[in-house]
């Protein structure tokens, strides 16, 4: 069949939207309870399947930022823990104490039953039991202060080490290149500084302590099993042997069955928030009975992976289980024979059974930290990821323009090898003067905007102000050059002052601040508010009209104060109702300025010195109103159709 | 295999009043109690469940200590290896039991907590979808989406704590049993200590409580500011303020850090205070025990059995204190939820009284003038032509759309995504109060609902139309309508119902071909979250084309091009007049390039529609016209790139 768009047809899949889910796993199971088993065990692995797929997928994101190996993590963490080496020994050494202190006491207590069994006066026993009661108390007590003060130094350590690693993280995104934050898509970042921080946080602030204070608890009882009788200690070993099985599959399968348990939720949360947030679209296309189903399908994949590492776990426990609880039996099983034997004491025997009893917490929470670490582990390396994004250009800090003279030369450009989307573009712009960029979108207008303010280096030619390539200056001077203003005006979490002095935040006065505010306008209402610069706006605080945001916006440039300016799209998304006040702003701010203005109404042409038409990656007309007019050309034509 | 998710029948009707039909459930939400006990009753079984496993699950618990004691008097100290058999016979098969069922318990207690948050996700998205513009006007987006991520998982929580606690209570009873039949003072001794240590902790769980909440607001807090950051890299790279936002995280990250701190401080307490008043405990039964065995009324196996009971104990009453708390915080999200869920639809079904829909007057046809008519502001269209409404104030043209509509208006009263105050009753007084305001709110829109709309289509008034007849029949795009996440295909076609030819053509009629060739995978390709990496205009004339594709009997377009380059704008004018032959279309601008094509244009003002005419005759007759639609030749010179087409 004909098709309008090359590739239509061969992408046009007939069938409509269909389930995230493999109807096969939703099927109800019948049969004997071996075909059900059986049927259990094959969806099981099509699970399996299916996370392991999900997470070989985002380990290697088709787009994004890259991520780092295990021993990147480990060093990082290595290094974090050597500076902190006095907390780390203050922690081992109370928590050392503890656990002896929780290893004496059912050794003195089992002591006492021998004594109480070895037939001596009733008043001699009496006064030994005292005594040992009174032991026994004061171990008790030491041992709850030691703990008090190793799991306080564990709370330090911890979140001293998360608070750093995490302020590294936003030091290494906010130097992130220039060019990279202006082509990559936020979704990716905000998921690393939100989730992955998040289990990073798990695994530093609560995991790693824990790791040291469970491993150490559970050599010395072990310790402290084979001190108390080497022949009752036996049963440690089907205890080992049972765990490293469990460990082993449960942490082969287990985290690639929670990050991809991880997405599922994160798509439930991204339908319900496009419903919610869009649901008067919803309500308009009547779409409520399809976002509905997605929502359903959503929870239906949320469920499967659920039912996935439920099996996991269910595996897990039932063998540790197993493993901790059996080497009870063994132990009375061996302690009788050793009895007769005169091997073992009943009091060796009592102890026995109350330390295989103790070892059963530390083992189930040595098995948590192994889980959370390696999800740590996981995060942690893709927020170092971060940090290995190579620079986009090389900076000369001695490069100084002689003037604000930008001229770009012979520009190709190519955001995919081999497709250019600039070709031989060169534009020399006067001082001082408004250049309106026009033409169909795709043309190449934004392109060569963001050439022309050093955000991207073109692939051949080069752009230079005042006799230096844009891609040689270091960004701080480069901002007070030119600057690149798009439809975005972000509010920052933070005063008004900390949303204005931006590009020259080391060296802005209040009174700086109050100067650019009057330039768009917006000293008056911020004189009334209560706290006037120092009010703080963004998210729940103070909340700003759109005009007031803009202005804010406005503000920033005026801070920032480049010769030239690149407006993109910079005023179509003002709302109409408050133009008045901000377009008065716009123009205070471009006076004395080179301004690019990338348009989309015609007037905004017409009213400029110079008109640029870009169709197909090249200039195809260059001059001002009455000479394009004359030319009678691309641009004449739209201008009649619009006029008339 | 324990019943997750669940299917949820709540919500189908779009208006008020009309009974719910037989397999619909219907929330109770006249208080958060009830509303939790509907949803625990929703999954009795999976409660039923629970219940037994737990109880089996507890069982070498219970019985562990006994066998243990009698293996030990019976069989090592007796030297009977018979004995020892039996006893540890026993105690293997109480150990499988066991370990079996906490296998199956633990797919029981997720499965309880997964119901009833899946359950409160779904009745979320039903609210949505069935109230749409409606409830935007009442709860701020904001709160829906924390409803169904956080309060929905508190909630589950809730549940299956519900579940575990009634297992906690019947273990203890055969405790009790247990210890009281082995011996009546040691009995009583762990009987009465037991529950003290528990409740003795729990004075210090209130401050960690608070800790915990202080740090977890400010933890919320950090991660919006790194999301903020983000939000805002392109600019704070872009133009600078690296130091100040990197300097503000710093320091609220150490403020995180110090409230961290003292959450684990006092964590470390009440571990602390655990292992103190456990050993307490235990040297408490050694000594009483001891002096026990000295007067001969005790064994050690017996002793040795209540150590085992002692430390079980512990266990039920941590798990009634955490039922408590699990309640409280239930209450709390349950309070939150049906905050939305109470919320009911504003229209009254439609008049069945067939003489109201008969047209009134004259009747009216293709050519007509009044196929559609608004009596507050005069507007007329006639039926399978192009209107377009122009006015100086685009808000006014975009209020006109909505009432075509039949949508409510944007509400006086704001809804402000408000944090909650400190403090449990200023937090309870705040909550109240947010009831109110959109009980008043909710009353007006019924009010409004109610009576005649004003605007007829065909001679009915829309009040007197079935809500989804009006839908179907009349579309107004929104002035930031919303592209979904999905293939390229399912943004044009979300139902999957047209064929490609209809879907080329479209996309061909709003001229998106930089769209397409951006875009790698033809209709496959994927389109991120709220149409995240294409451009304002592309995404505009992406929800045109979805709009075209629907090809609904009434299209009302506002600004339809608003953020498209004049060139392209020029080329959608041009052929969209073709693609909706024979449909009734209105559109909102005031772009010449649009006002060339429509059959009529009508000129709005204050209120009331002042002229009506074909473009050029009213450009040439009518001054106040001429004023509105050339403002952008005529900008004074200081105003060189005012962007806007209806600027001041």
């Amino acid at each position: 069949m004909a098709e309008m768009f090359p590739g239509s047809a061969s992408t046009w899949d007939g069938a409509p939207r269909t389930s995230q889910v493999d109807s096969r796993l939703t099927s109800p199971i019948a049969g004997s309870l071996l075909a059900r088993l059986r049927e259990f065990v094959s969806r099981h692995r099509m699970r399996r399947a299916h996370a392991d797929e999900v997470y070989t997928r985002s380990r290697n994101p088709k787009r994004g930022l890259p991520v780092a190996d295990a021993p990147a993590v480990y060093a990082f963490t290595g290094r974090m823990l050597k500076s902190r080496k006095g907390l780390i020994a203050a922690m081992l050494i109370a928590n050392g104490g503890a656990a002896v202190a929780g290893l004496i006491a059912p050794l003195l207590l089992s002591a006492l039953i021998d004594d109480l069994t070895s037939g001596e006066t009733e008043a001699a026993m009496l006064a030994q039991v005292n005594r040992v009661v009174l032991i026994v108390l004061i171990i008790t007590i030491a041992q709850a202060v030691l703990q008090l003060v190793a799991r306080r130094a564990s709370a330090v350590l911890g979140h001293g080490m998360l608070a750093e690693a995490r302020e590294d993280v936003i030091r290494w995104v906010l130097k992130l290149p220039l060019s990279r934050v202006e082509s990559a898509s936020t979704g990716d970042l905000v998921t690393r500084v939100t989730r992955d921080v998040g289990s990073m946080a798990g695994a530093v602030r609560w995991a790693l302590p824990r790791f040291v204070i469970t491993g150490m608890t559970l050599l010395f009882t072990m310790v402290a099993l084979f001190v108390n009788s080497w022949l009752l200690a036996l049963p440690l070993l089907f205890t080992g042997i049972l765990l490293w099985i469990a460990m082993r599959r449960y942490l082969r399968w287990g985290p690639k069955g929670y990050i991809a348990e991880g997405h599922t939720y994160s798509r439930i949360n991204s339908t319900l928030t496009e419903t919610v947030e869009g649901a008067r679209t919803v309500e308009a296309i009547r779409l409520g009975d399809t976002r509905v189903a997605l929502t359903d399908d959503d929870i239906e994949a949320a469920a499967q992976a659920e039912t996935y590492t439920l099996s996991l776990r269910s595996e897990l426990f039932f063998i540790t289980g197993l493993a901790h609880r059996l080497p009870l039996v063994f132990a009375v099983i061996i302690g009788t024979i050793g009895y007769g034997a005169d091997l073992v004491t009943l009091g060796q025997i009592t102890a026995a059974t109350l330390y295989l009893q103790q070892l059963v917490n530390p083992i189930e929470m040595m098995i948590m930290v192994v889980n959370q670490l390696q999800v740590g582990v996981a995060s942690t390396s893709r927020l170092i990821g971060i940090s290995s994004v190579p620079p986009d250009r090389e900076s000369d800090p001695d490069a100084a323009p002689v003037d604000g003279h930008l001229v770009a030369k012979d520009l190709r450009f190519a955001y995919r090898e081999g497709h250019d989307v600039l070709h031989d573009v060169s534009l020399d712009l006067r001082p001082g003067e408004r250049l309106a960029m026009v033409g169909p979108s795709g043309g190449g207008k934004s392109t060569l905007g963001r050439l022309l303010a050093g955000i991207n280096g073109p692939r051949e030619g080069v752009v230079e102000v005042g006799g230096v390539d844009v891609m040689r200056l270091p960004l701080e001077r480069l901002r007070t050059e030119v600057a690149l203003v798009t439809q975005e005006h972000h509010v920052f979490v933070g005063t008004i002052r900390d949303n204005i002095v931006l590009a020259r935040e080391d060296s802005t006065d209040d009174a700086a601040v109050w100067r650019a505010l009057s330039t768009v306008a917006a000293a008056e209402w911020v004189h009334k508010l209560p706290d006037g610069i120092d009010t703080m706006i963004g998210s729940s605080n103070y909340s700003l009209t759109p005009a007031q945001a803009q202005q804010i916006a406005l503000a920033r440039l005026v801070i920032a104060d480049p010769h030239t300016l690149v407006l993109d799209e910079a005023t179509s998304l003002i709302d109409p109702t408050t133009a008045r006040h901000v377009e008065g702003a716009m123009n205070a701010l471009l006076t004395g300025r080179t301004v690019v203005a990338i348009a989309h109404r015609l007037h905004t042409a017409h009213d400029a010195d110079r008109i640029a038409v870009v169709e197909d990656g090249r200039i195809v007309e260059l001059g001002s109103h009455a000479d394009l007019m004359a030319a009678a050309g691309e641009y004449a034509r739209l201008w009649q159709a619009w006029r008339s | 295999m324990f019943g997750f998710p669940p299917r949820v029948t709540a919500y189908t009707s779009s208006v008020r009043g009309v009974a719910p039909r037989p397999d619909e459930e219907v929330p109770d939400t006249r208080s958060p109690a009830r509303f939790l006990l509907w949803t625990v009753g929703r999954q009795l079984p999976q409660v039923a469940i629970m219940w037994l496993v737990c109880v089996l699950w507890l069982l070498p618990g219970m019985l562990a200590p006994l066998f243990l004691g009698r293996a030990i008097d019976e069989g090592v100290r007796a030297q009977d290896m018979g004995r020892t058999l039996l006893w540890c016979g026993l105690l293997t098969i109480t150990i499988l039991i066991s370990v079996t069922a906490d296998a199956i318990q633990i797919g029981a207690e997720v499965a309880n907590w997964l119901i009833a948050m899946f359950r409160m996700m779904k009745l979320v998205a039903r609210k949505v979808a069935q109230l749409g513009h409606v409830i935007t006007r009442r709860v701020p987006p904001g709160e829906m989406l924390s409803i169904a991520s956080g309060d929905a998982d508190t909630i589950g929580a809730t549940a299956h704590t519900a579940a575990r606690v009634l297992s906690a209570l019947t273990s203890f009873a055969v405790v009790v049993m247990l210890v009281l039949s082995e011996s009546v003072r040691l009995g009583l001794i762990v009987l009465i200590a037991s529950p003290i240590i528990v409740v003795g902790a729990a004075p210090i769980l209130k401050p960690v409580q608070k800790a915990q909440l202080a740090e977890r607001e400010r933890s919320s807090k950090l991660t919006g500011m790194a999301v903020d950051i983000v939000a805002g890299l392109r600019i704070l790279r872009g133009i600078g303020g690296e130091r100040t936002f990197g300097d503000n995280y710093a320091k609220q990250s150490q403020r995180v850090r110090e409230a961290g701190v003292r959450v684990g401080t006092w964590w470390a307490a009440v571990d602390s205070s655990a292992v103190l008043l456990s050993g307490v405990l235990l040297v408490l039964l050694t000594w009483a025990g001891a002096s026990e065995m000295i007067a001969g009324r005790l064994s050690v196996g017996q002793l040795v059995s209540f150590f085992g009971y002692a430390v079980f104990l512990l266990n039920p009453f941590w798990l009634l204190f955490e039922g408590a708390q699990r309640w409280i915080a239930g209450l709390v999200s349950a309070d939150k939820t049906i905050g939305l869920l109470r919320h009911r639809p504003p229209w009254a079904a439609a008049n069945p009284d067939p003489s109201r829909r008969q047209p009134q007057g004259t009747p009216t046809g293709s050519g007509h003038d009044d196929f559609l008519v608004d009596t507050a502001t005069g507007f007329t269209a006639a039926q399978g032509q192009f209107t377009i409404i122009v006015s100086a104030d685009p808000d006014e043209a975009a209020k006109l759309a909505d009432r075509l509509g039949r949508y409510l208006p944007s509400t006086q009263e704001a809804e402000e995504d408000d944090e909650e105050p400190e403090g449990s009753k200023a937090a309870r007084e705040h909550r109240r109060k947010k009831a109110e305001r959109r009980a008043r709110i909710a009353a007006a829109d019924e009010t409004h609902a109610e009576a005649p709309w004003g605007v007829t289509l065909a001679g009915v008034d829309l009040t007197d139309m079935p809500l989804d007849e009006v839908r179907r029949r009349i579309a107004v795009s929104d002035a930031s309508p919303g592209v979904f996440a999905g293939t390229l295909r399912e943004a044009l076609d979300p139902t999957g119902t047209h064929d490609r030819d209809e879907a080329e053509l479209a996309l061909y009629t709003v001229s998106a071909d930089d769209v397409w060739d951006s875009l790698p995978d033809g209709w496959q390709s994927v389109i991120d979250e709220r149409g995240r990496g294409l451009s304002g205009g592309q995404r505009q004339r992406l929800v045109l084309a979805r709009m075209l594709l629907s090809a609904p009997e009434v299209a009302v377009l506002v600004e339809p091009t608003s953020a498209v380059d004049a060139h392209t704008e020029a080329r959608i004018a041009a052929r969209l007049p073709g693609y909706r032959k024979g449909l009734t279309t209105i559109a909102t601008t005031v772009s010449p390039l649009w006002l060339r094509q429509a059959d009529k244009v009508a000129l709005l003002d204050e209120g009331r529609i002042v002229a009506e005419g074909t473009h050029s005759d009213l450009l040439a007759t009518n001054p106040a016209y001429r004023a509105v639609v050339t403002r952008g030749f005529d900008v004074p010179s200081d105003s060189p790139v005012s962007d806007t087409k209806a600027g001041s």
